[in-house]
């Protein structure tokens, strides 16, 4: 069982940095092309005062494609793996959060983003998803050493 | 799998610092170009003081403040059910109306709303406001809208100044839909159309899609 894993392993490690890290540069790729929405997006969790959000809806999708990235390529993927757990997470408390509030907000994960109809939100598939996403991120972490990468 | 470390670490380390690089790079020109100016040319309706809106009466009370974006079809369906009593308390200068044109849909409300300053300019922008929403194309930036466009439609309400042709061609004013951008995001609206009656929301839920209770929404704030 345990010989088992330490085979299968450094490939579970290339999967997983391919799902999080293609997530990732998606995410950040839809959102880069409009930032305005963005920002939008990252206000409407009503969680930071609002300079602030609008920083993040500006940084946060050029953070996303270098994580991303450096997952795909397999490079620091101790370190990315974490941060990009770290993201996850954080996305799960806001939504989350929104999601107790009562507000009515599209996650804006993939571009999008903002108020919307109440009937057209879907909170719980979105965290279950960032929920999944952790998991890799959290699985990188522990298990950074895979195929195909930059890291020796 | 290759054999030669020293050399892999030189290529891992040069991709770390190239992702790094294009990174920062990304952030601070994205920073750069959103940033807003009280420098950038903006219409002579405009007050920056009302968040560099497009002002209508600017004595009058109350202050009505609509955020919209030229191709928000939710804000066409307003405009065509209510714009009309709103042009009517326009023209009977029965409030102060702010308009913000939003662009976060992308490219083509950046040029519909720098046409609609132009029109501002020529004392047409009720019209061209209508006219904009009556011609606002199916889906979202598809090429539809282009200055060429623009400036027919303006003529099509009765712009015809060669000043109109070159402020649309010349996009006059697309830098000061940054300011709108900015100052929108700093009054938290997240979503078009947003209506505030002297700087309360109306009802998302009731009083955008039903006439008699926008009209009654206007009516307690003082316009009969």
């Amino acid at each position: 069982m345990r010989d088992k894993f330490v085979l299968v392993q450094p490939w579970l490690t290339l999967l997983a940095r391919l799902i999080l890290g293609g997530v990732l540069i998606v995410a950040g790729a839809l959102k880069v092309g409009n930032l305005q929405k963005s920002a939008m997006a990252v206000r409407a969790y009503e969680m930071l005062p609002i300079w602030l959000a609008n920083l993040f809806g500006y940084v946060l999708p050029w953070i996303e494609i270098g994580i991303g990235s450096l997952l795909v390529v397999g490079a620091l993927v101790k370190i990315n793996g974490l941060l990009g757990a770290l993201i996850m997470l954080a996305f799960i408390i806001a939504i989350a959060q929104a999601w107790a509030r009562g507000l009515s907000i599209d996650c804006g994960c993939f571009g999008g983003g903002g108020s919307i109809d109440p009937e057209d939100t879907k909170y719980l598939s979105e965290i279950i998803r960032d929920i999944g996403l952790l998991g890799l991120g959290v699985f990188l972490y522990f298990y950074p050493k895979g195929r195909f990468a930059l890291d020796k | 799998m290759a054999t030669s470390n020293s050399g892999d670490k030189g290529t891992r380390n040069l991709v770390i610092i190239m992702v790094g690089f294009i990174v920062t790079v990304g952030v601070v020109f994205s920073i750069i170009s959103n940033r807003a100016s009280s420098n950038f040319e903006i219409p002579a309706a405009v007050s920056p003081t009302d968040g560099y809106g497009i002002v209508l009466n600017p004595t009058a009370t109350p202050k009505i403040d609509v955020y919209v974006d030229y191709q928000c079809p939710a804000c066409r369906a307003f405009e065509l059910m209510n714009g009309g009593y709103l042009n009517e308390v326009i023209v009977q200068n029965k409030a102060k109306v702010v308009f913000h044109p939003m662009t976060f849909i992308g490219p083509e409300s950046i040029l519909a709303a720098n046409a609609a300053a132009c029109s501002a300019d020529e004392n047409r922008f009720v019209d061209m406001n209508l006219a904009l929403f009556q011609n606002q194309p199916a889906g979202e930036n598809t090429g539809k809208w282009g200055n060429e466009t623009l400036i027919a439609l303006g003529n099509s309400v009765g712009i015809t100044s060669e000043k109109f042709k070159q402020c649309v061609n010349d996009g006059k004013y697309v830098k000061w839909t940054r300011n709108i951008t900015v100052e929108s995001g700093k009054r938290n609206v997240n979503s078009t159309p947003t209506i505030l009656i002297n700087g309360k929301p109306l009802d998302r839920n009731t009083e955008y899609g039903d006439p008699a209770k926008f009209r009654a929404a206007l009516e307690a704030a003082g316009i009969k």
